[in-house]
């Protein structure tokens, strides 16, 4: 029994987390500051605890499984709500509806733990789904903004449209294989053609979730419209988990179809590199210009599954981490100046040197490791994706992959001349960084540093990542 | 043609007829009553095929609680003919038509080859039809017991869903 | 019933579905034509669960029995459920904000 318990901690963890909020907003009113301050606490207890007590094991019926993996992934993930929690600190001070977006937070971060831990296509659908659904409703929490409510349609719009492909594709793999669960499936797949075409319907589905290029329509638009800390928590940790799963749903269950993904991959992570890239060039929204660096960035992130190996599922976790600190240090920088001033695009953070050099330092550090610039850890991570997906030997993929990351270098080193050499009338004026934000961006920029100089990070993924 | 061909073949036109006039309608109204009329049809499938648990439920939760709130929602709008969006222009409905024709073309494509779909999984004898009129997995004594043994993870994660569902809707939709 | 009857009418229903999707302006509208598309994912479901209910009546008591596709149509509509009460209450909200239940996926948030 407690051992069951153990196996499922993380997740009990956030239901208990869920139900102190619930009691607490059922009670007698808080002010926001108290009320934060709990949540952060009980976050930061969260995270802390995730790193004990780690066993492995399966649970009803392979429903639910855990190993030492799923669990980083699961306290990478935790780690980083707890960022965007005590980033968007200043903004949530002043919003009405606080601990009501705590629980929908966390019920989709629930969702994740059981979509990455789910043994089952039954298990995975309902993560997904519980990890989508509350998000949509708090894409719509500046209440009285449109474009908010029309990001938050968009976002549940497409997303079940999406999931109603990837229901379409699950349900031909379960009537021609007669199983949902995952252990089953690989002996059960032969190629057959509704099999291959099952299997692209849930590969779009994928897609869609992590908005690689056919199916990237939704994300400009919802990333702009919704607040800035839920976008930062979609393109992060949302994008984040169903990478997490599609790494290990591809390289488990599909490992039959490689030679059929390998070609579809291959396809479609060219294209999603070269559109993100060329759709960032001409972006004055820094969110949007963040969202079309984002797509970019899965690109490559593709390119390192394509390798098929075991340096693949290492890289593209290791990436994934280093991505959740860089981006989340350039989206904390947006999100503080947008909740104190509002501006939000790139031409006004001209001359943002001369007024907030802290801030400035911290934005180009992450603008240099999202670029792959190399000290920060950023490069070591496009590097080792590059590497596995170069063990596949197709040469034209690494070149226009290489290409593409000097465009890259381009538009965000543009972003870094409008901070320190642009003159502007009237820059950004001098922002406020209260604790919470600002020890959440020093983490960042630890994070950013050290997870590439500290070779133990990646040793330690690779130590836990299963061969090909 | 047996009794069970017939009934199929008139719920499949049933279904197919009226899930165009869904398409077509131009005022909403009348697209949520053909969409009712689907699922109408298809809970006569569902009954066909002696799943009689998720005949009801399809009809209680869809057309019944479903169905109702898209016509509150219409009705709170004030939609009809008049108020809908000047339709696309001709060329993008024909490209959506076009897109949707070949998904099912490929789909006929890889259904055709029947042998592809069955297939023999440790030398076992495969069925191609489905049984109809009859097979217990269907009833509600049998799909419970599941439910609260096996499957009592997902049932107690999509409570959590419909916590966070609720509690979102509230947020949303309070006027203040 | 053959079994590719059954694939044959869901994946019609479905690509009826994604052309509504695709070509509908009204939000309301698209909203039912992704319910359209899951019930003819449901329908498959249950066609494929009498499908191997039949192998297993065929194989004696070993296997699946294939009530789990049943199981899995139960959790869809769970989920279409509270999918669709999140959905119009954020269409409400827009409606309210924008006037319009209109989508443009394209050029509207660029004004």
């Amino acid at each position: 029994m407690l051992n069951a318990l153990l196996l499922m901690k993380q997740e009990l963890a956030v239901v208990a987390i869920i139900f102190i909020l619930l009691i607490l907003k059922l009670g007698k009113d808080r002010s926001n500051v108290t009320f934060l301050n709990i949540v952060n606490t009980l976050l930061l207890l969260n995270v802390v605890a995730g790193f004990f007590w780690n066993s492995e094991g399966v649970l009803f019926n392979e429903m639910f499984r855990t190993n030492p993996l799923m669990i980083l992934e699961k306290n990478i993930l935790s780690l980083g709500t707890l960022i965007i929690s005590m980033q968007s600190y200043s903004w949530l001070k002043t919003h009405k509806h606080v601990p009501e977006f705590y629980i929908l937070l966390l019920s989709t971060l629930l969702g994740m733990f059981f979509m990455i831990s789910g043994g089952n296509l039954l298990m995975f659908y309902l993560g997904l789904e519980l990890s989508t659904i509350p998000l949509a409703a708090v894409a719509n929490f500046d209440l009285t903004k449109r474009q908010s409510s029309e990001a938050a349609m968009k976002l549940i719009i497409s997303s079940a449209f999406s999931s109603g492909l990837l229901l379409f594709g699950m349900s031909m793999l379960y009537g021609t294989t007669g199983t949902l669960i995952f252990s089953q499936l690989p002996a059960a797949l032969n190629g057959s053609d509704l099999q291959i075409f099952a299997f692209v319907l849930l590969m779009a589905g994928f897609a869609f979730k992590i908005s690689v290029v056919p199916f990237h329509l939704w994300t400009a638009d919802v990333y702009e419209g919704a607040p800035v800390a839920v976008t930062s928590y979609l393109s992060v940790i949302s994008k984040g988990a169903v990478l997490f799963v599609f790494v290990s749903v591809l390289y488990t269950v599909f490992k039959p179809l490689a030679g059929a993904w390998y070609n579809m991959l291959f396809l479609l992570s060219l294209l999603t590199i070269i559109i993100g890239n060329l759709f960032a060039l001409r972006q004055d929204n820094f969110k949007r210009f963040l969202a079309f660096s984002s797509i970019a960035q899965v690109g490559f992130i593709l390119i390192g599954i394509s390798g098929s190996s075991q340096l693949g599922s290492t890289s593209v976790i290791y990436f994934v981490l280093i991505y959740i600190f860089s981006n989340l240090a350039a989206f904390g920088v947006v999100i503080l100046v947008s909740a104190i001033t509002g501006k939000e695009s790139i031409s006004d953070y001209k001359g943002f040197y001369k007024t907030n050099p802290v801030l400035a330092w911290i934005l180009t550090i992450a603008l240099f490791s999202l670029a792959g610039v190399p000290p920060t850890a950023g490069f070591f991570g496009k590097f080792f994706l590059l590497m596995a997906g170069a063990a596949k030997a197709n040469w034209m993929l690494i070149t226009i992959a290489a290409l593409n990351m000097v465009i890259s270098f381009y538009y965000y080193l543009r972003v870094v001349k409008a901070i320190f050499m642009d003159k502007n009338e009237q820059p950004i004026e001098r922002v406020a960084m209260p604790l919470m934000p600002r020890l959440a961006l020093y983490v960042c920029i630890i994070g950013i540093i050290a997870t590439g100089l500290v070779s133990y990070v990646y040793d330690y993924i690779h130590s836990l990542t299963a061969p090909f | 043609m047996s009794l069970v061909e017939i009934i199929f073949w008139f719920l499949s036109g049933l279904a197919l007829i009226s899930a165009i006039m869904v398409l077509l309608s131009k005022n909403p109204v009348h697209s949520v009553l053909w969409l009712i009329a689907v699922f109408f049809a298809i809970s006569g499938h569902y009954i066909l095929l002696n799943a009689q648990f998720l005949a009801i439920v399809n009809l209680i939760v869809y057309a019944g609680a479903i169905m109702v709130l898209f016509l509150f929602v219409i009705m709170l709008m004030n939609q009809n003919a008049e108020t809908e969006p000047r339709s696309k222009s001709t060329w993008i409905k024909l490209a959506g038509a076009i897109a949707g024709g070949c998904l099912l073309i490929v789909v006929v494509a890889a259904v055709r080859d029947s042998e592809n779909l069955i297939q023999n999984i440790g030398g076992k004898a495969y069925a191609k039809t489905a049984v109809t009129t009859h097979g217990e997995i269907g009833l509600i004594e049998n799909l419970g017991r599941v439910l609260f043994t096996q499957y009592v993870v997902p049932f107690e994660i999509s409570s959590v869903l419909f916590l966070s569902a609720m509690v979102g809707a509230v947020v949303i939709g309070k006027k203040d | 019933m053959p079994i590719h009857y059954y694939i044959i009418l869901a994946a019609t229903l479905f690509c009826i579905g994604v052309i509504g999707v695709l070509t509908r302006r009204n939000a309301i509208i698209v909203f039912m034509c992704v319910e359209l598309m899951l019930n003819a994912v449901n329908l498959m479901l249950v066609a494929f669960s009498k499908l191997h209910y039949g192998t297993y009546l065929k194989n004696g008591a070993m296997g699946a029995s294939g009530i789990d596709g049943q199981m899995f149509v139960f959790f869809i509509m769970v989920v279409a459920a509270a999918e669709v009460s999140v959905g119009l209450a954020i269409i409400v909200m827009m409606y309210r904000n924008v006037h319009s239940v209109d989508i443009n996926f394209l050029n509207r948030l660029k004004n």
